[in-house]
């Protein structure tokens, strides 16, 4: 499916909206920016410059919403505050403390968590598969996981609309809902082309792409110079994140973008039971920001943390748990990652990481004992990164530094295994407190026997592609990626924090859009599934406040 | 230029290297200036400790030596680029739950590992042990770390998990282990042209199969031999 620009425009302008003179920030639309007062009652406060809040601002703001969205982070300018330096990346993680426990700990920070206008989107590498139509029943059709109260097609029509926007580049997808890209794949470096000549030897389908890396040209954004720092920020405005594909057009229709707020509790009114606003910290100061109606996109950990601090005497174990469901369902994609050695010269360095995947495995094979699948992608791991593999097969001292200095060498794979959601894998309120004194999230992660058969099965599986491509030694290390849950989406209230609708249960004007909301997940990386949500979400809040009415009278 | 010494071309830690002639400092004028700034900085002669105490200097400094096979000069300065991000606590937000953050673990962790020290036969301080007994103490750590072992109390992979963690991010963010491993650092705003197995850019250079500057076409699997068993006879050495 080829792209109609003029189509794309006429609904997101963004990519039209940065430069075209080799800068990549718009300052004047900052500058023009609409700025509301504490005092004004905006119709939406949205915590969050994600993939989730990102969208949905930016759709509400087009349909004449006023929007504010405040994010903890700062309003990111790539040509000045980010570098094409691994080390020099810091800056764009979420590193407020954090604490991390159970059989099995999640590293966070650097990970998995984003911070600042954009969200992870700035630093994840780019890959936007959709997810499976099966995914969102797994367990009418596997008796694992959950179902989610909506189905693919639901989703489908958004997944088009965000493919078209970002854009999305790739070969024809032959998995899942067969699709195609609006952009033609990219040219693949060393590990790209080792994962294909492993795959096809070793009869495993491999495909280019899908990425959010523009191929050509679009709008004012350029082309990618193949310079392979994804992972720290896109300096070029190639690689997607809302920072360049939804907050330039939500300023240019009057949204507002309040930078460095970090939201510290949503206000409620106890005798009506509804949301009035959000207390925020804003250099150094408390402010109060009055609002219509909140929705809430700061992510798995985060969000679940927000809605617990929120505790009022009428929702004494915080918004939207009265069925102890908050916090709870938390995932984490099984992330082993396989490395093989080449006489060949890879340079894994060069070019996006993001390159070729496979989702040859991704369905459950009932001649195995465990469910669901996994995904296998490039990663392209730079130095500090590669040491990391390198340290975690026990290496030290002068047979890291040999290894390490093998690195030109090595190729590598990701998997993505799709671990199960389990109640108790959550995220809780710590008794220490961050510099705002206010208690930290503790998150709690432990694996199941099908999340451990499946990690072996995905390591086997990119050893053979590897082997089969020449490698002559494979070293693997097991990685965590990714997160989503813990405000899951469910038919009732009983199961989960949200509703179809992006509504919190027994809240009347409280949303979470954002990747909390997803009950399952899949092999596939979320970023583009999140966005798809969000616009799911904003197309029914528009529709409805189109006919006059409020959430009071809207029933879907 | 003052971000090195007209000596100081190619520079690799301790002269090891496979790429000889590689220096990644000849293309800061092709990096964007915001990159550049944070990549010379690490450059910078370091000052005086402001986070380890003389006595935790004394722990650490030998640790990350070993840790790192940084046995004579050129070295990177691992322990000042370590102290400079716990004395502002940069760490990357998270922490085990069954561990203090990262600025008081590293102090614990380094007095347990010269309480160890003491333990030996003569109770003489980490600093002042053999390089090959400090070798079997820390190598006794990682032993735990291994078998899944708790130490002092703490999950000895948790500890393990942080000294390297901290070592390797700071000794492979600088331009000359860069150098060493043929990385090319930043590449804002030049990217690459050639992509590809064996494919090279005009200004990187293949692994010519040499080490320390002398030409020696050794395998990898016999590098990595040699390596091993540089490390075995001192753990072996003091072990047996």
């Amino acid at each position: 499916m080829r792209s109609n620009y003029r189509a794309i425009r006429s609904r997101n302008e963004s990519a039209w909206l940065v430069p075209k003179d080799g800068t990549r920030t718009n300052h004047q639309l900052r500058t023009d920016m609409r700025r509301y007062q504490d005092d004004d009652e905006v119709d939406l406060v949205v915590v969050g410059a994600g993939a989730g809040g990102g969208v949905l601002t930016q759709r509400l703001a087009r349909a004449g919403w006023r929007v504010l969205c405040l994010d903890a982070g700062p309003f990111w300018d790539p040509d000045t505050d980010w570098v094409s330096d691994e080390r020099g990346a810091h800056t764009l993680y979420w590193t407020e403390p954090r604490q991390i426990g159970g059989a099995d700990p999640v590293p966070l920070g650097s990970n998995n968590s984003g911070r600042g206008v954009g969200g992870s989107m700035v630093h994840y590498a780019g890959y936007t598969p959709r997810f499976h139509p099966s995914d969102f029943r797994t367990h009418s059709a596997d008796g694992v996981g959950a179902d989610w109260p909506i189905s693919y097609a639901d989703l489908k029509p958004f997944y088009e609309l965000i493919e078209q926007e970002l854009p999305v580049a790739g070969q024809d997808w032959p998995w899942g809902d067969a699709h195609s890209y609006p952009h033609h794949a990219h040219p693949v470096g060393g590990n790209g082309d080792i994962f294909l000549r492993g795959a096809r030897a070793a009869g495993i389908e491999a495909r280019v792409g899908p990425v959010a890396i523009a191929n050509g040209r679009f709008g004012n954004r350029p082309h990618c110079i193949y310079r392979g720092f994804c992972l720290q920020g896109c300096k070029v405005n190639a690689k997607a994140s809302p920072l360049i594909t939804h907050i330039p057009d939500a300023l240019a229709h009057g949204a507002e973008i309040r930078s460095d707020s970090m939201v510290t509790r949503v206000a409620v009114d106890d005798r009506t039971g509804a949301v009035t606003g959000v207390h925020y910290m804003r250099g150094g100061v408390e402010h109060v920001q009055r609002a219509r109606a909140v929705a809430v996109c700061g992510y798995s950990i985060e969000t679940p943390r927000l809605l617990l601090l929120s505790a009022t005497a009428r929702y004494p174990h915080g918004l939207g748990n009265e069925h102890d469901q908050l916090g709870r369902y938390l995932m984490v994609q099984g992330a082993p990652q396989t490395a093989g050695r080449f006489d060949d010269e890879i340079r894994m360095y060069k070019g996006p990481p993001p390159e070729v995947s496979s989702e040859h495995f991704y369905e459950t094979d009932p001649a195995k004992p465990y469910k669901r699948g996994w995904s296998i992608q490039t990663v392209s791991p730079l130095p500090i990164t590669w040491s990391e593999h390198v340290t975690a097969q026990g290496h030290w001292g002068a047979p890291l530094r040999e290894y390490m200095r093998d690195y030109v060498h090595w190729a590598t794979l990701g998997a993505l295994c799709e671990y199960l959601p389990q109640a108790d894998n959550r995220v809780t309120l710590a008794d220490e407190k961050d510099r705002h004194g206010l208690p930290v999230a503790h998150f709690s992660y432990s694996q199941c026997e099908n999340d451990k058969q499946l990690t072996k099965a995905a390591t086997a599986s990119m050893e053979t592609i590897l082997k089969a491509a020449g490698a002559t030694e494979v070293m693997t290390i097991d990685r965590y990626a990714h997160l989503v849950g813990g405000a899951r989406m469910a038919a009732r209230a009983e199961d989960g924090v949200v509703d179809h609708a992006h509504r919190v249960f027994g809240v009347p004007n409280l949303y979470v859009v954002d990747g909390s909301t997803l009950p399952t997940q899949g092999s596939a990386n979320p970023a583009l599934t999140i966005m798809a949500l969000a616009a799911r979400a904003a197309d029914r809040l528009i529709r409805h406040s189109r006919r006059g009415m409020t959430e009071a009278h809207a029933e879907a | 230029m003052t971000y090195r010494s007209e000596d100081q071309r190619a520079v690799t830690p301790q002269d090891r290297g496979r790429f000889p002639g590689f220096d990644v400092l000849d293309s800061v004028d092709v990096w964007d200036q915001v990159t550049a700034g944070v990549v010379l900085d690490r450059l910078a002669l370091p000052g005086s400790l402001a986070f380890f105490t003389e006595g935790e200097a004394s722990v650490a400094g030998p640790l990350l030596d070993l840790l790192l096979a940084q046995d004579r000069e050129p070295r990177v300065p691992v322990l000042a680029l370590i102290d400079a991000r716990l004395a502002v606590g940069e760490t990357d937000g998270w922490h085990y739950d069954d561990m203090p953050e990262d600025a008081e673990a590293w102090r614990k962790a380094l007095a347990f590992l010269d309480q160890d020290a003491r333990l030996r036969d003569e109770g003489r301080d980490f600093a002042h042990l053999t390089r090959d007994e400090q070798v079997s103490v820390v190598q006794a750590v990682q032993d735990l770390s291994s078998e899944g072992k708790s130490w002092h109390g703490w999950s000895a992979t948790h500890v393990w998990s942080l000294w390297t963690r901290y070592a390797c991010t700071a000794f492979y963010s600088h331009p000359w282990t860069w150098n060493e491993i043929g990385f090319p650092g930043p590449a804002y705003p030049r990217g690459y042209l050639n992509l590809g197995v064996n494919a090279r850019e005009h200004w990187e250079i293949s692994d010519t199969g040499t080490e320390d500057s002398n030409v020696d076409p050794v395998t990898f699997a016999t590098r990595v031999e040699r390596a091993r068993n540089e490390h075995q006879r001192a753990v072996g050495e003091v072990g047996s």
